[in-house]
């Protein structure tokens, strides 16, 4: 008898915990959408910051960087080496000049981003069977410069030997098969995965995309807790107006408020964007969205419990902007993951955005499945544990210090 | 100058210094967060070039041929054999787990085939979605590849009784010469720290000019400011915006000596040039700060625009991906970020130790940033005194 009363005790205050749930979820959504500051936040900047970063970086890759040369040698060779650099798609050979002096000051001025000087005994050697050799001087303001350059020379000289060694061999009598099997005895054949093209967009693209759904929910979160405190006449985080609503409730109710709204969100930013602007997106979406929901969770938590310490509106944007930076590289897909310093590494840990941006990558770019994503996948839904119980210690905290501010107000 | 004038200038600098104290928030986000950065990126780019970047191999053949590769190969700089797979599917599972950055097949009866001249194939992947570590691997295993080669060739010439000058020119009958210029180890610390630093130095300048006046007209405290300055907004400015013109400056500068003198990166044109181009930046950007501030005289809504615009700095710079390959209106787009000007003269008086005479004019624009406050003069003076723009 006394178990079932309580079985229906239990329901009734689930079926009210449930309702209060949803009346803290919809007092939040009041909340997001009264405020221009978040609105800004949550839905300009996150349609907005996608499509102009993606216009930017439109040209994946630098076409024709314009590059000078010195050619001491005028030689049929010579021509021939520079004639195959200019037709590559990387380098444009813009201006010839005499003398290393005046190329250098085209290079100087930057009119041109690279040097090819070619000396004198160019030709004499390549004719007696010596090596000759072409020299490269590159501008390194932007590695992509000197890369164009360097990829376009070494594959051209490469070629021109290629083509000297075979001609050396059927000289000596050595043709066909027999002069090729010398020349190259084994041939090699590289294969660049995942980002053929060597694009800069389809490297950055992907880490931005998630930069931008976590810093915009942390700054979001943070200006929402500002305002709440400014308001609030304790100035505390959380109003203890209906004492008898319990803290997991708020917190959940709050957060699932954030998820509902960036769960399409995400779905923008993370599938339409890819398309509309042709980024990698070889990832299966079912295992994207079951990516996406804990590291919208943890990223959720992770502000609500930082947004504590957020005393005004402002603050939180002024002090942490900064930190997107920081996150990029923490990220460990430009500076290589296995390179970074074990502090560092264990510092990224604290933030959902290096599992989320390394679990994205992984799926959306290389084709992994959430198998191979597993450490990120585990890790983020260990962080939303862990930043579940901060946030609602960190709830508990304020509303017990707005509880006490109210005793001592009417003692006094 | 009158003294009237000075007088308020002295009475507003105490004003904000006062107000500086009162909250931790202004020395966090002055001295605070540009120490983080120097700790940050200075450790995180220390070794200059990722080395010894996880490396698979799938060796079928298992042969004294396959096996001295893999020696070599492991004994480049940047790559470092970690693990030794059965399948291909098998590393390209470990490729998308992030476990190696490239991997090597070598497929069964490689050496014998060699040695029978039937010229076997050698197969390499690099994984370029990590652009950086992709580039450096391809690098270093093309050049062990060709170096492999080269070696059976060399044997090949050897036992023909060709001389060793004239197998060095049957080899490699041209070679390539590479100078990089400024920056001869390639390192990326050089090539980024260079610009993140300033980088983040223009988003705090920007913050912390728009935040102190900013927080005068939302706490509604803008009268009592003008008041101390005896009425002029151009007094009030001066004096409330000093300690910071002071301190990022000061900031800006141990950032260069920092770089220049304590990491050794290349100054070729003299440091001094970087301190005045550093201390016209940090003007430049108070001027851009109070433009916004005063265009859009509502906290929230600076702060905001200061994000926005701040964070493009990272790409307007020019530094990742020039902006001359960027689409036409972005290239205009990009003169209206003084990082741009600090960029070209970076490039180039300390990279490049060209003449003073080819960075004059970056200088000058700089300078012409500082004409910016002007347009919004009144429009802040006004809200400064009506308070007649929301306070949130």
């Amino acid at each position: 008898m006394t178990k079932t009363r309580h079985k229906i005790f239990s329901l009734y205050q689930l079926i009210s915990n449930i309702k209060d749930t949803k009346q803290i979820l919809i007092q939040e959504f009041r909340n997001v959408f009264r405020d221009r500051g978040v609105v800004i936040i949550f839905i300009i900047a996150s349609l907005v910051y996608p499509i102009l970063y993606c216009s930017i970086y439109k040209n994946e890759v630098l076409v024709d960087v314009p590059v000078a040369v010195v050619d001491a040698s005028h030689s049929k060779q010579s021509a021939e080496l520079l004639r195959h650099i200019d037709a590559t798609r990387d380098i444009k050979i813009t201006y010839g000049f005499s003398s290393m002096d005046e190329a250098r000051k085209a290079f100087d001025a930057r009119k041109v981003h690279g040097i090819i000087y070619i000396p004198a005994d160019f030709n004499k050697n390549i004719a007696s069977g010596k090596q000759a050799t072409v020299s490269i001087y590159c501008d390194m303001s932007s590695f992509l410069y000197y890369r164009s350059l360097l990829m376009a020379s070494n594959y051209c000289t490469l070629d021109l030997s290629k083509q000297i060694q075979v001609e050396r061999l059927n000289v000596a009598g050595v043709t066909g098969e027999a002069a090729e099997i010398i020349a190259s005895p084994i041939p090699y054949d590289d294969v660049t995965l995942y980002n053929g093209g060597m694009g800069f967009a389809s490297f950055l693209m992907p880490v931005l995309l998630i930069l931008f759904l976590h810093q915009t929910l942390f700054f979001g979160i943070g200006m929402l807790a500002g305002t709440a405190r400014e308001e609030n006449r304790f100035h505390v985080l959380v109003n203890q107006s209906n004492p008898h609503v319990g803290i997991y409730r708020i917190v959940f109710g709050k957060s699932l408020c954030y998820f509902l709204l960036y769960l399409c969100i995400s779905f923008y930013t993370l599938d339409v964007i890819p398309r509309l602007y042709n980024l990698p997106h070889i990832g299966n979406p079912t295992d994207i969205l079951t990516l996406i929901v804990p590291f919208l969770f943890a990223t959720i938590f992770f502000s609500m419990t930082v947004s504590v310490f957020v005393r005004n509106r402002e603050t939180g944007m002024a002090l942490f902007l900064f930190f997107s930076l920081i996150l990029i590289f923490l990220s460990g897909i430009s500076w290589p993951q296995a390179n970074i310093h074990g502090f560092w590494r264990a510092f990224s840990w604290i933030f959902p955005a290096t599992h989320g941006i390394q679990a994205y990558v992984k799926i959306n770019t290389m084709g992994a499945t959430i198998r191979e994503a597993s450490f990120e996948y585990i890790s983020l839904w260990i962080q939303t544990g862990v930043y579940f119980l901060t946030a609602t210690w960190a709830y508990y905290w304020q509303m017990h210090k707005s509880r006490r501010k109210a005793e001592l107000l009417k003692t006094a | 100058m009158p003294n009237k004038t000075i007088a308020g200038i002295v009475a507003t600098l105490k004003r904000e210094l006062s107000r500086m104290k009162s909250r931790p928030l202004y020395f966090l986000a002055t001295v605070g967060v540009m120490a983080f950065c120097y700790l940050f990126f200075l450790t995180f780019f220390s070794p200059g070039q990722p080395t010894a970047m996880p490396t698979g191999v799938v060796d079928l053949d298992h042969s004294s041929i396959s096996r001295k590769f893999i020696r070599n190969l492991n004994a480049t700089q940047q790559s470092k054999v970690v693990m030794y797979l059965n399948s291909h599917t098998e590393a390209r599972k470990e490729m998308q787990k992030g476990n190696i950055y490239a991997f090597v097949e070598i497929k069964p009866g490689f050496a014998a085939d060699v040695l029978s001249n039937r010229r076997p194939k050698m197969t390499f992947y690099v994984n370029d979605a990590y652009l950086i570590a992709g580039s450096l691997l391809y690098k270093d295993i093309t050049y062990m590849s060709a170096l492999t080669s080269a070696s059976m060739q060399q044997q090949v010439l050897q036992a023909k009784g060709v001389s060793q000058s004239q197998i060095m020119g049957q080899i490699q009958p041209v070679t390539l010469d590479t100078h990089l210029i400024g920056n001869p180890w390639a390192n990326y610390g050089v090539y980024l720290i260079n610009l993140l630093l300033p980088g983040v130095l223009q988003l705090m300048v920007l913050l912390m000019t728009i935040f102190p006046i900013g927080v005068e007209l939302k706490e509604r405290t803008s009268r009592e400011w003008l008041r101390s300055a005896d009425n002029s907004m151009a007094v009030a400015l001066i004096g409330k915006l000093l300690p910071y013109t002071i301190i990022f400056t000061i900031v800006g500068i141990i950032g260069n000596v920092l770089l220049y003198q304590f990491m050794h990166y290349p100054a070729q044109a003299g440091i001094g040039w970087m301190f005045l181009a550093t201390f016209i930046y940090v003007l430049a950007y108070q001027a851009i700060g109070i433009f916004i501030i005063g265009l859009l005289p509502v906290l929230r809504d600076g702060v905001a625009m200061a994000a926005l615009y701040g964070l493009f700095a990272f790409t307007f710079a020019g530094f990742t991906f020039p902006i001359e390959h960027m689409p036409p209106a972005t290239q205009i787009f990009s003169e209206l970020f003084p990082i741009r000007d600090y960029f070209r003269i970076y490039v180039n008086q300390a990279l490049h130790g060209t003449s003073i005479s080819y960075s004059c004019i970056y200088y000058v624009i700089m300078l012409v940033f500082l004409l910016l406050p002007l347009p919004v003069y009144n429009r802040l003076k006004k809200a400064a005194i009506y308070l007649h723009y929301p306070t949130k």
